[in-house]
């Protein structure tokens, strides 16, 4: 049946060779060119990566994109770790608290982007009425300033990608053997000790595969800041997606291919690293 | 409390979109219930945000369903067939799913300009599908894996062909693990928000987050109530399938995830 296969997964291959190697490969070409919408197309090699070298926008933004994940992937992390260990309590109505959890992933980012636009709102958003209500002062503009814009998208980004990292860890969770449980108690390990000795080696595995995907898609985040601050104030929180998608909106695509083929090399080493992590092709094959 | 950090956004939106004023916070007590948003943005034509709602349940539909069909022949092959580089072909398509969607967009843009695809549904359709794919083909590989190959093999000794076994054995049995990549698949094509904004241009066949995340008042100022109500009447429909297919959705997301 060795032609039969190839067959099976012809359909497969073509829909992600045409839609996704393909643009890859696209983007990789056009990176080398000078490709702008009114001008003469010109061969300039890696000129367009010097570009962004010494560009002071670019720079922000790789450093944007740096900080965003190095505050935001481990705020989710713990956050989910703590809803998974509360999930996996036998509480009453473990369903519906799960659909709870699930909630925030599932409604489209740029729809809750445009609530937390309205929480952080000025005038009468829900932000500055526990602000005011709770006599911290008067009203904040929230997005106003690049620590605040930042810290309010940290936090909106939080709240939509914690239920993934809590799904992740809770499967983590229900996999350690019960019996260890018992037997720390009949041991005598009060539950800090159990915590730290048990169930977090244990769950080793699930935070690596929860961190890397996190930082993955933290890595490319777009939809949250197009609708919440648009990159501003000030360009302050332009991620490298944003950064590029004005230049792919304004016609540049020579540099804007640039950006994200970078943006690409990046993801992909992170991801090389994922997929060797689960061993899956050795596994499943 | 963790049930309200998750739900209090979307309740502040319930209480917006039913909110006569946006600014009931700032101003005290004229807080009066009205329907008159969603009545606003079901039938105000020129908000065309009922467009949006079609164009979104039509191309996360057929993509899930033909991105579904297409990633259960691959995962077939994968696990029953003889398969030259199964492992090379697993491995680049897991690690496709990773790559960010901005490196692909542009090439996009410029094909979909050629083919004259812009702002139509095969436009989003496609790239759609293959966006989709690596995820529903390792749910689907890893759920097929499970299914003991003595079924198959007792059904080949039967004299049935490698489609029927397909057809006959394997899809019965794996049905919450296809319902599963379905439901994903429709999620994630729901969602998605950058090659919607690339490709579409209007109503035509522009998505409900494009089309909620560019709402704008005709006058200056923002209508809040209006898109709240949008927004509630776009979410409900995804709360509804959370609510009732946590399990499959659960078990989607972690099929095989945390097994390596």
């Amino acid at each position: 049946m060795r032609d039969r296969g190839i067959l099976f997964i012809l359909p497969l291959l073509a829909f992600v060779a045409a839609f996704i190697i393909v643009p890859i490969c696209g983007a990789f070409w056009n990176s080398a060119f000078q490709d702008i919408g009114y001008l003469q197309t010109r061969f300039v090699g890696l000129g367009n990566y010097r570009q962004a070298l010494s560009d002071p926008a670019f720079r922000q933004s790789l450093k944007f994109t740096i900080i965003f994940i190095a505050v935001s992937v481990p705020l989710e992390l713990a956050l989910g770790l703590a809803f998974a260990l509360i999930l996996d309590l036998d509480l009453p109505f473990r369903g519906a608290l799960r659909a709870c959890v699930l909630l925030p992933w599932a409604i489209p980012t740029a729809i809750s982007a445009r609530v937390w636009e309205l929480i952080y709102g000025y005038g009468y958003g829900l932000a500055n009425a526990l602000w005011t209500g709770l006599g911290c002062g008067g009203p904040v503009n929230w997005l106003g300033t690049p620590w605040r814009a930042f810290g309010s998208l940290v936090a909106a980004e939080a709240w939509k990608t914690t239920p993934f990292v809590t799904i992740i860890l809770l499967a983590g969770l229900s996999a350690i053997p019960r019996d260890l449980y018992s037997q720390a108690k009949v041991d005598r390990a009060n539950s800090l000790q159990i915590f730290w000795r048990i169930t977090l080696p244990l769950l080793r595995p699930a935070m690596l595969v929860a961190l890397l995907f996190r930082t993955i898609d933290a890595l490319r985040v777009f939809d949250v800041i197009y609708v919440l601050t648009h990159g501003g104030p000030g360009g302050s929180t332009t991620s490298l997606s944003l950064y590029a998608y004005k230049y792919f909106l304004n016609g540049d695509f020579g540099y804007g291919s640039a950006i994200s083929v970078a943006l690409f090399l990046v993801a992909f080493a992170f991801s090389l690293a994922y997929v060797r992590l689960a061993g899956y092709c050795r596994a499943l094959a | 409390m963790m049930a309200s950090f998750c739900l209090f956004p979307w309740l502040y939106m319930l209480l917006v979109s039913l909110n006569d004023r946006p600014d009931f916070l700032g101003t005290q007590g004229s807080i009066g219930l009205s329907g008159g948003h969603y009545l606003a943005v079901l039938t105000e034509r020129s908000l065309h945000f009922l467009d949006y709602l079609r164009n979104s349940a039509i191309v996360a539909l057929s993509s899930a369903a033909l991105g579904t069909v297409i990633a259960a022949l691959a995962a077939f092959a994968v696990t029953r067939l003889d398969l030259p580089g199964k492992a090379a072909v697993l491995f680049f398509v897991l690690a496709a799913s990773m790559f960010p969607q901005i490196s692909l967009t542009g090439y996009l843009f410029r094909l979909m300009t050629r083919l004259g695809w812009i702002n139509t549904y095969q436009g989003l359709l496609f790239p759609y599908v293959a966006w989709t794919l690596p995820l529903s083909l390792w749910l689907l590989v890893s759920c097929f894996s499970q299914i003991p190959k003595e079924l198959d093999k007792a059904a080949l000794v039967d004299g049935c062909t490698s489609w029927q076994v397909l057809w006959r054995v394997l899809l019965p049995v794996a049905r919450p693990g296809i319902f599963a990549a379905f439901l994903l698949s429709f999620i994630a094509a729901f969602n998605e928000f950058l090659f919607a904004l690339m490709l579409t241009t209007d109503h035509g066949a522009r998505t409900v987050p494009v089309g909620i995340a560019l709402f704008q008042g005709l006058h200056g100022e923002m209508p809040w109530g209006d898109i709240m109500a949008a927004s509630i009447v776009a979410t409900a429909p995804i709360a509804a399938i959370v609510a009732l297919f946590q399990r499959h959705i659960v078990a989607g997301l972690t099929g095989g995830a945390v097994k390596g």
